[in-house]
């Protein structure tokens, strides 16, 4: 048997400290490591008391005392964790608990050993701290872990992946079914990914189109690594998912407003040019007017000069009103939209050109089926329609009676209305880019004022549309709306 | 003092301008002829015509181009007759006209070899002079 001293010593070694209590008398002894760690106790105050009061930290006061009144009362087992002051006033964690007493000990005494386990206790509160600010990281940035064993074909999501794929906490992804959980169009690039990673170990950080367990479809931005065993073997791809559609939304909105100004600002500044062309042609002509003038001798030179003047007078009259038209179009934002009936649209403007689809035997034939109604400036439609119905009519092809064919119907949730006639067409090659400028005609027509095109894909961008067109020459144009 | 142009050619939509043009021509006795167009492609099939039956001189000394046309342009113009001038034994001097400031037009008309120069309407009646003076072949 180890004596009192030897047993000291290796309880010292050990970092354990502890008391032997009479309990008979409720007589406390410290040993000598218990003193070295708390100081000495003072001598005014019982022994217990002063521990209490001084020693043990003042949450465990009570839990303590109660172990303490077990023990004494011969309870067989106790066990506590508390926090005691060492003399550097600084709290350790400790473990007090009671030598059990064999069979043969002194009944009369027990042992009360306090155990450091301060490090312990600090590394379980790490983990538990880490793995809260994981938690909340990833709830907060929607960020979701999983786990794709390639070896036996698993896939396994924690519960974040599962919260933002719209999944109940209990559902288990099926390996076969994994690509549902992508977008059509972003599947294949998914598949690509992973086999990559899983073939060839690269890893991936990418943006991609995800779709939740009922379909919606949002961006996030996945990460995967492999994760190879001892023999440096692909065994898994690891990674997270973070919802990051928000942020790829307003993305593509910005880029969206980017676009829309900079195609504005092109306008306004091809109007700024336009309208500087148009007045200074008229203003450098009443130059040369008045240039001649003071050169000119005989009166009636100089009367025939005049009339220049009355032509000039005119025709910047005309510009401003031309310039006036397009600034009325373009100030579009003042009116609203409401409910516009095709039908009602096309009634207006077929009898406003009524005597020009008179004059040149046109047939309009529509066909609003599919899509009678729009959300819509009703004036817009109006002016559209009617810009490329003259526009068909006017560039017939000679000896060919018109017939445009008008037609509305939905695609991918979208609304379009295509124009199509059997005219002249255009020669998209050489003109397709001018198409829809200003003052741009094709046609060896002297009616061509080469201004419809500009203000009609003007209207439709505006509100949010675009318009493209397809041609054949001598067989006819189709014009498509995308509303 | 140079030799006197025998043939100038302006290619303009804007009938008043052509006609005031006509009217500095006589007054001053720049040119003894005038070639007129309206636009980019009746000038261009007038040149193509000589190409086919080459006599040189139907063909211009000087030509006035204008920018703005419809149904053929200056641009577009500049592009067709590029291809087919040095069929031509005679050197044509071209000057583009236009009301328009816009510096983009400018730099692109310069980057033309055969642009002498870039001229804003109005055209001052003294610089015509000059233009009819110097510039004689």
């Amino acid at each position: 048997m180890l004596n009192d001293l030897q047993l000291n010593s290796i309880l010292e070694d050990f970092d354990i400290a502890y008391w032997k209590i009479n309990i008979l008398t409720n007589e406390i002894t410290w040993s000598e490591h218990f003193e070295a760690l708390v100081g000495k106790p003072s001598t005014q105050d019982s022994i217990f008391n002063y521990f209490l009061n001084n020693i043990l930290h003042k949450d465990y006061k009570y839990d303590f005392r109660e172990a303490f009144e077990r023990l004494t009362s011969g309870s067989p087992e106790i066990s506590q964790e508390i926090k005691l002051k060492l003399q550097n006033d600084k709290y350790r964690w400790f473990e007090c608990r009671n030598l059990k007493s064999k069979e043969n000990s002194n009944k009369d005494t027990a042992v009360l050993l306090f155990v450091n386990i301060h490090q312990s206790k600090r590394d379980q509160y790490t983990i538990e701290e880490n793995f809260f600010y994981y938690r909340e990281t990833a709830e907060m940035t929607s960020t979701g872990g999983w786990y794709i064993d390639t070896l036996h074909k698993a896939i396994y999501w924690d519960d974040v992946t599962k919260k933002i794929l719209d999944c109940p906490g209990d559902y288990q992804v099926d390996y076969d079914e994994r690509m549902r959980f992508y977008s059509t169009d972003h599947q294949e690039k998914a598949l690509s990914i992973f086999n990559k990673c899983e073939k060839y170990g690269i890893p991936f950080k990418t943006e991609i189109k995800m779709c939740t367990l009922y379909g919606r479809e949002f961006w996030v931005r996945a990460t995967g690594k492999p994760v190879y065993n001892e023999e440096q073997e692909i065994i898994g791809i690891r990674g997270v998912f973070q919802n990051i559609d928000e942020n790829k939304n307003n993305e593509l909105n910005l880029q969206n407003s980017l676009d829309i100004i900079a195609a504005q600002n092109s306008r306004l500044f091809n109007f700024a040019h336009i309208v500087s062309h148009n007045l200074r042609s008229h203003s450098s002509n009443l130059s040369l007017v008045v240039q001649l003038l003071s050169e000119t001798q005989p009166l009636k030179d100089k009367m025939e000069l005049l009339d220049n003047i009355s032509d000039i007078s005119e025709n910047l009259d005309v510009a401003i009103s031309k310039l006036n038209e397009i600034v009325t179009h373009q100030d579009v934002l003042t009116k609203e939209r409401k409910t516009t009936d095709f039908s009602n649209a096309l009634d207006v403007v077929m009898a406003s050109v009524s005597s020009l689809i008179k004059r040149e035997s046109a047939t309009i034939i529509s066909d609003f089926k599919a899509l009678k109604e729009i959300q819509y400036i009703p004036e817009y439609l109006e002016s559209i329609l009617l810009n490329l119905i003259t526009n068909a009519i006017k560039y017939k092809q000679p000896g060919r009676k018109p017939v445009i064919f008008i037609q509305t119907y939905l695609s991918n949730e979208k609304s379009f209305m295509e124009i199509s006639d059997n005219g002249m067409g255009i020669d998209l090659d050489q003109f397709g880019e001018k198409m829809f400028g200003m003052y741009k005609t094709f046609h060896r027509n002297s009616d061509a004022k080469g201004i419809g095109l500009f203000i009609t894909k003007n209207q439709v961008e505006t509100l949010g549309g675009s318009i493209s067109v397809t041609s054949t020459v001598n067989i006819g144009t189709t014009f498509k709306i995308k509303f | 003092m140079g030799q006197k142009i025998e043939l100038a050619c302006i290619i303009d939509d804007d009938k008043i301008y052509v006609n005031l043009v006509r009217k500095i021509i006589e007054i001053k006795h720049l040119s003894e002829n005038l070639l007129i167009f309206k636009n980019g492609l009746e000038a261009l099939d007038y040149f193509k015509v000589i190409l086919t039956n080459m006599t040189a001189d139907k063909l211009p000394d000087i030509i006035f181009l204008d920018l703005n046309m419809p149904v053929m342009d200056g641009w577009e113009f500049l592009g067709e007759f590029i291809k087919i001038k040095n069929n031509f034994d005679k050197k044509i001097i071209l000057y583009v006209v236009s009301s328009s400031i816009d510096p983009r037009d400018l730099e692109r008309a310069k980057s033309f070899n055969l642009v002498t120069d870039y001229l804003i309407k109005p055209i001052e009646l003294k610089k015509f002079e000059q233009i009819f003076d110097r510039d004689v072949a």
